[in-house]
């Protein structure tokens, strides 16, 4: 039987794996593979949970109380839970420094996917222009991959941005903000179509509200943001933990990869890793190797491999990320209301701002304000305290908040280098320098979705405009692009790298353009179209 | 002191504690708990959240990075004695240092609140008022804040120079 090693358990690991394991191949993944905490009283609601949770601080807050954003704090409102800090939790040993940059790394079972929203967005065939084969060969993996984790939605206005493709189930329910939100665009649609290009509709999510043989459908208890403790919204560890029941795979946890070793003919023969605890080494006869460790981690692997093997490490350039800005929101038709806590947190809705390029497409998630905390927004308010908490009593179920996602494309000054010790440790060095023209692309689409809101009967509020700093999205791309013909710092379009044969990069390394969406989806697509086109039967 | 009645579950221990000085300081804490809670949700605070808050400054998370001035803690122990004094302070802090010691502690405890019922469920539920009675309200809570606001710069000001001569600002 024909066997590949699988660096990384993220969504692009585990969906290859799938896919080679149906192809018939022995798969085995190397991984940290830090696990979650056990849920906390799994079946009761947000509301339920600070009636009953023995310690509801700790758990909303953190026994360090991480959670509780300070005035002037460094933290983002929406950042992620404490306890999903297993997910971001740094590596002992896995230096890295950045500039312009504020990078995430995840060594959890599920890789950063675990901390996702569930936002499920296909790339329109536009966008795959940049990626060297018919979109066709893509596109017909977004319906596979939807058949695995459950994708829920709808073919609507949207559609002319996210595709429809097979195994899209209906939308959950809408909370009644996103109701009247989408009432609203009906009766606005005809002048936001014509004026603004701008297009609302349901959005994309990989959380279905059926049961499935394997999952639990969606009850609306209103924990999305602190984990689905019934494993609703899809997380890479799911298909992991199907994969453990397999024939013909082997985990590896408790191990970080540190390189790969190549023969003379340059193809990969080796793969060395360390545990995490004691240090032991551990090396793997690995004729095929998968690459699945996330763009930076994927990347420093191929950069030490490059210096073990020949003694100097390049540098890859072409670094993108999705600028994102969040623009907080009030729908004055909801002042007054009592907030829905029972429904689902995450983005029910998106926003589309059609642009001449249709490359340059604007993104933007609608989250209506649920069971977030609310002491971050509170204190933003430029009053006093309680007469802050006065007011966001009667605004709570009117707030709401769009996250405008901008495209990104390769250039020459976003890079990943090393920097190499005299002890021989290596640190990974991220640049970042956004486009030119970033601050005009983000001044006038702002304008755009101010002037949205305002027809859907909401205003955002002056100073609360948040321009997220770049790594904050967490969509990491192209430092590998898939290309035709190229150098050796590029990819087949099957993902091979052209330093060493048979290592294939099968995460985001290798996209050579990244659109204005969530690119979750996109990645485990192309993980399964890698997996069927280079490890067939 | 009063706390409320409705705890479902005990508290978490308490850290052992020190007698003397670390009594007095916890003394303190709860004094401010108490007045600050009012101040945010018009009741006492439950043993949970004096607990935790008592909790947070064992933890080390309330101090400003860098730590508090002098003028900072001094605004908390004035703030301490009465309600309507945590207003007029907060309205000061709020416009003239938003990261300092009492609106770090008095965001604290709107936090604890916001995660334990019943303060979870109050700050949940609109006042009920119509589109104008809220109308007014807002009104009236802006025009209090610009004068508590007023006064409390007019009363903080030589303090807080007094502090500055006195190299404690």
């Amino acid at each position: 039987m024909k066997h590949v090693v699988v660096v990384g358990s993220g969504a692009s690991g585990v969906h290859f794996a799938q896919s080679a394991l149906d192809n018939g191949w022995r798969v085995t993944l190397v991984d940290v593979g830090r696990t979650a905490p056990a849920a906390e009283l799994p079946n009761a609601s947000f509301a339920q949970l600070k009636r009953e949770h023995p310690d509801p601080a700790g758990y909303f807050l953190g026994e360090r109380f991480e959670g509780a954003l300070f005035p002037g704090g460094k933290g983002e409102y929406y950042g992620f839970p404490p306890h999903k800090g297993y997910i971001f939790a740094p590596l002992d040993g896995l230096a890295l420094r950045s500039r312009g940059f504020d990078p995430l790394l995840s060594f959890a079972r599920g890789g950063l996917a675990e901390a996702w929203t569930g936002g499920s967005f296909p790339f329109a065939p536009a966008e795959l222009c940049d990626f060297p084969f018919e979109p066709e060969r893509l596109v017909r993996y977004y319906g596979v991959i939807a058949g695995r984790i459950g994708v829920s939605g709808a073919v609507d206005d949207l559609a002319r941005f996210l595709p429809g493709h097979e195994h899209l189930a209906p939308g959950l329910r809408l909370d009644a903000h996103s109701e009247a939100l989408l009432g609203a665009y009906e009766r606005a649609k005809p002048r936001l179509n014509r004026e603004l290009r701008c297009f609302v509709g349901r959005s994309r999510s990989a959380v279905r509200a059926d049961e499935r043989e394997d999952r639990h459908g969606c009850t609306y208890l209103g924990r999305c943001l602190w984990s689905c403790p019934r494993e609703a919204l899809y997380t890479p560890s799911i298909t992991l933990r199907a994969l453990l029941r397999r024939e013909g795979f082997t985990y590896i946890p408790d191990h970080v990869v540190t390189r790969v070793d190549a023969d003379d003919s340059n193809r990969v023969k080796r793969l060395h890793a360390r545990h995490v605890a004691s240090g032991a080494a551990l090396e793997l006869d690995a004729p095929r190797v998968a690459f699945a460790a996330g763009t930076l981690a994927s990347s420093k692997l191929l950069l030490d491999s490059l210096r073990a093997h020949g003694g100097a490490a390049p540098t890859l350039t072409g670094l993108m990320d999705n600028r994102q800005v969040l623009v907080p929101f009030v729908n004055l038709a909801l002042l007054r209301k009592r907030v829905e806590l029972d429904s689902y947190q995450y983005h029910q809705l998106a926003l589309g701002l059609e642009r001449d390029d249709p490359r340059h497409y604007v993104h933007g998630l609608v989250t209506t304000l649920k069971s977030a905390l609310i002491h971050p927004i509170v204190q933003s308010v430029p009053l006093d305290l309680s007469s802050a908490l006065w007011i966001f009593r009667n605004a709570h179920a009117a707030l709401g908040l769009v996250n405008v996602n901008f495209h990104d494309e390769r250039r020459e000054s976003c890079s990943l280098s090393l920097d190499v010790a005299r002890d021989g440790g290596s640190t990974l060095l991220v640049r970042y320098e956004p486009a030119a023209d970033e601050s005009e692309r983000i001044r006038a689409t702002l304008r755009d979705v101010k002037r949205a809101l305002r027809q859907l009967g909401c205003f955002a509020p002056p100073g609360m405009t948040h321009v997220r700093p770049m790594g904050a999205s967490v969509h990491y791309a192209g430092v590998l692009p898939m290309q035709r013909e190229g150098g050796a710092l590029t990819t087949t379009p099957l993902g091979e790298s052209r330093a060493f044969g048979g290592l294939y990069f099968v995460d985001g390394s290798t996209f050579p353009f990244l659109p204005a969406k969530n690119l979750t989806f996109t990645l485990m697509a192309n993980a399964a179209r890698i997996a069927d086109e280079a490890f067939g039967r | 002191m009063k706390h409320s009645s409705d705890e479902r579950s005990p508290a978490p221990p308490r850290p052992p504690v020190q007698a003397g000085a670390a009594q007095r300081v916890d003394s303190l804490l709860e004094r401010e708990c108490d007045v600050f809670v009012r101040y945010l949700s018009g009741v006492a605070p439950s043993e949970y959240v004096l607990e935790r808050y008592l909790a947070a400054h064992a933890a080390g998370v309330v101090e400003p990075p860098g730590g508090a001035a002098d003028f900072e803690r001094w605004i908390v122990r004035r703030a301490s004695s009465a309600t309507w004094l945590v207003r007029a302070l907060d309205a000061h802090q709020r416009v003239f240092a938003n990261g300092s010691l009492l609106r770090r502690k008095l965001v604290l405890l709107l936090a604890l609140l916001e995660v334990r019922a019943p303060h979870a469920e109050a700050i949940d539920t609109p006042t009920g008022s119509s589109r104008a009675a809220m109308l007014f309200v807002l009104a009236w809570l802006g025009a209090r804040f610009a004068l508590t606001l007023l006064v409390a710069t007019l009363v903080l000001a030589p303090v807080q120079l007094a502090f500055k001569l006195g190299g404690r600002a």
